[in-house]
């Protein structure tokens, strides 16, 4: 699903380049439940912003569903986004001036692929995430659990083959984690290959596999030892 | 994404920033509303002054005191080629060119200021009025109507009868009505009107008189410099651009000469048989005239001529009202600008949600640039329907001149408004489109 090969990105920072990734390496199967782990700074968004194809490499190769990204121009990034990849942040990223039927809507509005039935696929996975009764809210109106749950459902409207996940428990109390971790579960369950940026030890361990971000390589995570908790 | 998906979320763009958007949408409704006033005033003022030139007819040609200097080519320059000198045309002149072949009627012209007065001692009511000494051809030379009554005939025309036929203005202030008229008080009447009273009075002057009292001074009889004329009629009001009947006080030539002991005519209309013998009539009455003249001190100009250099004043008057225009859709195109350069950036992390999604740099930038589109149309329909009142409200109530709102100063308008959209809407849309998604989504 997933192949990086020596991938380098620079941070530019007052005229100076600091390598911020430093060749990673990355193969992830399709249907893989993914973690991936690093202190802050250490580049886990920024290798996010390079899976998700928002970012380029500086160089390296990258692989996704067997089209070479990084030959890709912007045009064809945009549309191998709105095909393949669904994104959740944590800080949910919804357009505050819509409703939560338009946030989940807005994926289909874009790309080639005609949709069929957008309004009833909408609704529908609002219902999934419980949130068909708040469908006409705008996102200012909703707690922080909802909002995310919107947000899931707006990464799942367009069928993606792979899940971004940033943070996606980073600003929600215990139970509402475990309500969107379980959604997330869903998602791989239903054949979405997930891939999740966590800082958090108990989050990342119910993915299949931990991967540790540290200065700037990618590695398995042996042990807890590993993160240095 | 389709053109009218793009329509749509700029629609919901739009929408969604509503308030902004009417602040930002001010510029181009006065913008619009400006192009459609001023090119309404343009060609009202254009049309009305041309009917007033136009209502002397093609036939007709008019001799003036002065001499008109001729330009390099041979034409008479009658802006900037009238002389000043003082009338010689007489009666007499007149006389002259009747007997011209081809000429069907000569209207002599005398004017002088002077005060007119109704009733005697308390109830006396004085008027400074401008009198004008002519002849039976007067109303359907000038067009002007009768209100009510009669005008002079030839024959108390030729008896130097004491009749006069009075301007609304002049019937209604003797009246005691209000009325648009300079009219001076007599002493012991009540205070003058404040400012605005009587402008809304001057610029509501049709209603004013459409709404005045069945009493008239037809049949009864007024003073001129004490002398005594009978009132045989009155004429209808027609407030107009420079020439107006209004202030006039009508009454036959002969009977005007005697009585102001003047000589000297202010001009003299000549009119043709037909267009095709004017430009013979033309040089036979000034040969006529020059009989009785040593110098030429006295021109004679066809409407063709007089038209010619009212178009070139209002081609002026045009020319400065659209430059006026073009700085409004400057200014308020910047505006626009200003407000959507605003409205991405605050939109930034908006931006790089969309991208985020899916959206192509193409996509972002046709989204920003409909919504400034639509924004001035939006505007640019408002502005029309504002202009569209405006004129309305005009026509209605002032009587000056009319405004004319002609199809293709709506056609201005709305091109006006899609023209600005587009120039002014470009750069904000570049600026939505360039953005780098991921740090669109890290802008706080």
């Amino acid at each position: 699903m997933i192949e990086l090969r020596n991938v380098q990105k620079l941070y530019r920072s007052g005229g100076e380049k600091l390598p911020i990734l430093r060749g990673v390496n990355l193969h992830v199967e399709k249907g893989e439940y993914v973690a991936i782990m690093g202190k802050s700074g250490s580049g886990k968004s920024t290798l996010l912003n390079l899976l998700g194809t928002l970012d380029v490499l500086d160089s390296g190769e990258y692989e996704l569903a067997g089209q070479a990204v990084h030959r890709m121009g912007k045009g064809k990034r945009a549309a191998l986004r709105n095909e393949k990849i669904g994104f959740v942040f944590q800080q949910f990223q919804l357009i505050p001036n819509m409703s939560v039927y338009q946030n989940v809507l807005l994926p289909l509005t874009y790309g080639q692929k005609r949709w069929s039935g957008k309004r009833a696929k909408v609704l529908h996975l609002l219902k999934e995430v419980g949130l068909f009764h708040k469908r006409n809210q705008k996102p200012s109106r909703l707690s922080g659990g909802e909002k995310q749950r919107v947000a899931i459902a707006r990464a799942l409207v367009n069928e993606p083959d792979l899940i971004l996940a940033d943070e996606p428990t980073g600003s929600l109390d215990e139970e509402t984690t475990e309500n969107v971790l379980q959604l997330m579960e869903q998602v791989h369950a239903d054949g979405a290959t997930v891939i999740m940026i966590t800082h958090d030890l108990e989050v990342a361990k119910r993915a299949e596999r931990i991967l540790l971000l540290k200065n700037g390589m990618l590695k398995e995570m042996a042990n807890e030892a590993a993160y240095g908790i | 994404m389709k053109l009218l998906t793009g329509f749509k979320l700029a629609w919901l763009g739009l929408w969604a920033n509503r308030l902004r958007v009417l602040f930002a949408m001010f510029g181009v409704v006065i913008g619009m509303f400006s192009v459609i006033v001023l090119a309404s005033i343009s060609i009202g003022v254009k049309d009305t002054l041309l009917k007033q030139m136009g209502g002397l007819g093609a036939e007709q040609i008019l001799v003036i005191p002065g001499r008109v200097l001729d330009t390099m080519s041979g034409q008479k320059d009658l802006l900037s080629g009238l002389t000043s000198v003082p009338s010689t045309l007489t009666y007499e002149d007149a006389k002259e060119a009747e007997k011209v072949e081809n000429v069907r009627s000569v209207t002599p012209h005398l004017e002088t200021v002077t005060t007119i007065q109704s009733g005697e001692g308390k109830e006396a009511k004085k008027l400074q009025s401008v009198l004008v000494g002519t002849t039976d051809q007067y109303s359907r030379v000038q067009h002007a109507e009768l209100a009510e009554g009669r005008f002079f005939t030839k024959k108390e025309q030729e008896t130097k009868a004491k009749v006069v036929v009075l301007g609304s203005n002049i019937h209604d202030g003797l009246l005691g009505k209000e009325s648009t008229s300079e009219a001076t008080q007599t002493p012991g009447h009540p205070a003058p009107e404040p400012w605005w009273k009587r402008l809304f009075s001057a610029l509501t002057a049709q209603k004013a008189s459409a709404q005045k009292q069945e009493a008239s001074l037809v049949g009864k009889e007024v003073a001129i410099n004490n002398e005594k004329y009978k009132v045989i009629g009155v004429l209808s009001p027609n407030a107009a651009l420079g020439s107006s009947t209004d202030n006039n006080v009508v009454m036959p030539i002969n009977t005007a000469l005697q009585e102001t002991g003047m000589k000297n005519l202010n001009k003299i209309i000549v009119e043709a048989d037909s267009t095709e013998t004017i430009d013979q009539v033309d040089s036979d009455v000034f040969a006529a005239i020059k009989t009785h003249h040593k110098d030429i001190d006295y021109s004679v100009v066809k409407q063709e001529q007089m038209l010619e250099a009212l178009n070139k004043v209002t081609t002026i008057l045009q020319a400065m009202l659209a430059g006026i225009t073009v700085t409004a859709l400057i200014i308020s195109g910047t505006g626009i600008m200003n407000v959507m350069v605003m409205s991405v950036r605050e939109r930034t992390r908006e931006i790089g949600i969309r991208k985020a999604l899916g959206a192509t740099t193409f996509e972002v930038m046709l989204q920003f640039f409909f919504e400034t589109l639509l924004l001035c149309v939006l505007g640019g329909l408002i502005g029309l329907g504002i202009g569209y009142l405006f004129i309305e409200l005009w026509n209605h109530n002032i009587s000056v001149f009319s405004l004319v709102l002609p199809l293709w100063a709506v056609k201005l308008a709305l091109y006006s408004s899609l023209g600005v959209g587009t120039l002014f809407g470009i750069y904000p849309a570049l600026k939505a489109a360039r953005m780098n998604p991921s740090k669109a989504l890290r802008f706080e």
